[in-house]
């Protein structure tokens, strides 16, 4: 039956509310003194009976058990007893003290919870609980009073059993995960890309060539649309989490670091086979994508703590390969000893680092973690026998070493418009931020999969990301998120490639979530030129501009052999507009970055040719008002259904309509069970 | 009348329509950069972003430049970015040599923002101030920090410009015009 104590707070609204509940629900209760079960994890869903059920594991996989229990006015907690099917699992006896009692795998932590509980709150957990047998399982907790009264909260959960003997096993897994990228960005980059006649793409983008695809549901624990971090974190450990959340469900202590666990797939695969893992993505490493693939954590900005994981827990993930940028969280922040290190551009604090209390450390081998802003992190890493590249050159020379760390920018790196400008000598932007020589995604993925496959008895997994997909359409940077999705395909071909040398392998493009809304909404019905001349009106930009309908054509591109267009600025262009939008002003153009404008008759001059110059800003390239439909400066996710494209062993299981969670269940049982 | 006083508002308040929703606005002209600057008073060097730190950077952090060093302490005077932040903190900017947005939306520390980046503190009463994004190209003049600190925004910042009561009450949006009655 639903717990009653669903439906009570704590505090002074527990007497009337019982009172009521009493009235309501004919449900017998010891007068108002029970203890109340706020929280109880793996969190159910709360018409048990007939609902969906929630939190599903497969067989053996580790997730920790945790109940929030607030005692009732005058009363204290003595005992929280936990059972799966009426077995108990721990029995914790509280010793009366203000102190958190911790016994190998559990505890009892009352201190460095969140505000407005109950005086006296206590949060029991067991840690790296796990359950082989296939089918739903009962989960209660049971606590008591001083008073000697009891409360009991139910829950369940589902172990997914693998159907065995079903055909070979694939032994390496491929997950491309385009961030944001909706059906309308992959319709979009094949348009440019490939170029549409007579209503016929005249080529498909490696993506489209897959021979599986299916439409996966991405909404998060807390919400229809969700965030990168449960984005990630459900396809691979099969759960919903809250937004910002990676790996852990929600709990009621302050810290981020401590929430109840889902073991990952990688550290599932690797506990039970030693299959080792790579993440390769364009963004700052920490950031939820890759993050959330091997670092439980309830707050996906704790940097320094993010990416000292990575490294303290290679044992648990079989970490071997991490590439993209991020490189101020790896530098040491000596605070205030020596002025001329203190300037190197850490960003490693206390306030975002980790330690764990000693049941996480026993129950999952988790590394107890240390505050040290300190800590030369790529020296850490190279003396655990890592190769580092700064950047491409570097890359190229280090070959196939065991293992491999790539640091290629500050924060994010550099995205593909820029890049690839910046190789075809048209723009200086990416030697302005001083990291000139950044790798396009394909030849880190390139670099990631000889890695991965040197000596690879056990298989691996790995991520690659196509991170400013989704940055570059929150900024509704129609060109620049675009070319993201070229140089996102460009890495899909590859993985393709491998998979068809590896047959044992299955590779999966996705996304976390769609961002921005984007929409074809047709071409350009003038040239660029006519374009540019246009006032910013209305009027002007958007009547005499926009074709919709018969009138969009089709918009040809011209590709070079880097494989990116010469320009997106070509005449009778196509159009994108956000349905997910902020406000914003639509000129049509391509945005410029600064670039040392020739025109301008001082820019060769002191101080002018040191500066950034002005961007190339005329009244009518900044566009007429399009309002937005959310507030704030960028455009938002959305809770739309995204494409899910499969290829290799096990592809036929990716065919029809499913969430999020139920990749996590099909690459189980592609890996374990085989496909027939 | 009304229409000469709404063009003369205009006039001395320029609003530049600019991508993004916040509205951004014109920097004050007394800092605005438009051309070749003349050079700057005795005793305040000109630092440029390119002579802070080693171009490009190399394999690990940032390495400050000799002349970085040496101008601590000291009056300089900078011209860079606003870096147009969602959520700024009161009584400060960031200086960015290459116009930037920072955003509260997904993740606010993977950002865009060059290392070299430098966080701008005002002082006096200015500083209780949230300043509107200015857009284009603006000089400031301060006192240079050198060394490792903590920002209220969760950044550490290498590098900051320390500005007087008088250079932080410029950098407040001028008053909008009287109206007529």
């Amino acid at each position: 039956m639903p717990s009653l104590s669903e439906y009570l707070h704590h505090g002074s609204a527990l007497a009337a509310k019982s009172l009521l509940l009493a009235l309501t629900l004919g449900a017998t209760l010891a007068a108002q003194a029970a203890p109340t079960i706020s929280r109880l994890t793996p969190p159910s869903n709360p018409r048990l009976a007939t609902a969906t059920t929630l939190a599903r594991f497969l067989p053996g996989q580790k997730f920790d058990l945790q109940a929030t229990v607030q005692p009732s006015a005058g009363t204290r907690i003595t005992r929280v007893r936990f059972a799966v099917d009426d077995q108990p699992v721990a029995d914790l006896q509280h010793d009366g003290s203000a102190t958190d009692q911790f016994g190998g795998e559990t505890s009892l932590v009352k201190n460095g919870l969140v505000k407005d509980l109950a005086g006296g709150t206590v949060v029991a957990s067991l840690r790296a609980y796990a359950n082989s047998q296939p089918g739903l399982h009962w989960l209660s907790v049971t606590a008591t009073d001083s008073r000697g009264d009891t409360s009991t909260r139910q829950g369940s959960f589902e172990v997914v059993p693998i159907q065995t003997g079903q055909g070979q096993v694939a032994k390496n897994i491929i997950i491309l995960l385009g961030d944001g990228m909706g059906a309308s960005h992959r319709t979009a980059a094949r348009i440019m890309a490939k170029g549409y006649l007579q209503g016929m793409t005249q080529d498909r983008l490696a993506m489209d060539k897959f021979p599986v695809t299916g439409m996966v549901m991405t909404s998060s624990l807390n919400s229809i649309v969700t965030d990168s971090a449960p984005g990630m974190a459900s396809y691979v450990n099969g759960n919903k989490a809250a937004n910002n959340q990676e790996g852990v469900f929600p709990d009621d202590t302050v810290s981020a670091f401590d929430n109840p666990r889902i073991e990952y797939l990688s550290e599932y695969l690797h506990r039970l086979r030693g299959s080792a893992l790579g993440l390769v993505t364009t963004s700052d490493v920490f950031d939820a994508t890759p993050a959330a693939n091997a670092v439980h954590t309830a707050s996906r900005g704790m940097g320094t703590g993010i990416v000292d994981q990575y490294l303290d827990d290679r044992h648990l993930t079989g970490l071997k390969v991490l590439m993209g940028g991020g490189r101020k969280w790896f530098l040491p922040n000596p605070g205030s000893a020596d002025k001329r290190q203190a300037v190197n551009g850490s960003q490693r604090r206390d306030a975002s680092d980790y330690t764990l209390p000693p049941d996480l450390v026993a129950g999952w081998k988790a590394s107890p973690g240390k505050l040290d802003s300190g800590r030369d992190l790529i020296a850490d890493f190279q003396a655990a026998g890592f190769a580092y590249a700064s950047d491409r050159a570097v890359l190229d020379r280090l070959g196939t070493p065991d293992k491999l760390l790539g640091l290629f920018a500050y924060s994010n790196m550099n995205v593909a418009f820029d890049k690839i400008n910046g190789r075809r000598g048209k723009s200086s932007v990416v030697a302005d931020y001083g990291f000139p020589d950044q790798p396009m995604l394909d030849e880190m993925t390139a670099s990631a999969l000889k890695v991965l496959a040197k000596d690879n008895a056990k298989g691996f997994v790995l991520m690659v990301e196509g991170a400013s997909i989704d940055k570059q359409s929150h900024l509704m940077d129609t060109d620049r998120w675009l070319l993201e999705t070229l140089e996102f395909d460009r890495a899909v071909e590859l993985a393709r490639d491998f998979a068809t040398t590896h047959p044992d392998t299955l590779v999966i493009v996705t996304a976390d979530h769609e961002c921005a809304g984007a929409a074809i909404i047709g071409s350009a019905t003038v040239s660029e030129a006519v374009l540019r001349s246009r006032a910013a009106t209305t009027a002007e930009m958007r009547d005499k501009v926009v074709g919709v309908y018969e009138a969009a054509r089709f918009p040809e591109y011209t590709m070079l052999a880097d494989g990116y267009p010469a320009s997106t600025d070509i005449d009778r262009k196509m159009l994108i507009g956000y349905g997910a939008n902020a406000d914003r002003y639509e000129a049509w153009v391509s945005n410029p970055q600064p670039t040392r404008d020739e025109q301008q008759p001082f820019a060769d001059q002191a101080p002018l040719n040191s500066y950034p110059a002005s961007p190339a800003q005329r009244n009518n390239t900044t566009g007429y008002l399009v309002t937005g439909q959310v507030p704030g400066s960028q455009a938002a996710h959305t809770a739309t259904d995204v494409p899910l494209s499969a290829f290799g062993r096990g592809a036929m299981l990716f065919t029809g309509l499913y969430d999020n969670t139920d990749v996590f269940f099909k690459l189980g049982q592609v890996l374990l069970g085989g496909v027939k | 009348m009304p229409a000469v006083v709404a063009i003369a508002a205009l006039l001395v308040c320029p609003l530049v329509l600019a991508h993004g929703g916040q509205a951004t606005l014109g920097a004050p002209t007394v800092l605005a950069v438009s051309g070749v600057l003349p050079a700057p008073p005795a005793g305040v060097a000109e630092l440029r972003f390119n002579e802070m730190f080693q171009r490009p950077v190399g394999p690990k952090g940032l390495e400050p430049s000799a002349r970085l060093l040496a101008l601590d302490g000291l009056l300089v005077r900078l011209v860079g970015y606003m870096a147009s932040a969602e959520s700024p903190t009161p009584g400060r900017l960031i200086l960015s040599p290459l116009p930037i947005a920072l955003s509260d939306e997904d993740e606010p520390l993977a950002d865009d923002l060059p290392a070299q980046a430098i966080f701008v503190h005002l002082s006096g009463p200015a500083a209780a101030h949230t300043l509107p994004n200015y857009s284009g190209l603006i000089q400031l003049q301060g006192r240079l920090s050198v060394g490792a600190s903590e920002e209220p925004d969760g950044h550490l910042s290498s590098v900051r410009l320390m500005l007087d009561e008088q250079a932080s009450q410029q950098l407040l949006p001028p008053a909008s015009p009287r109206r007529l009655r």
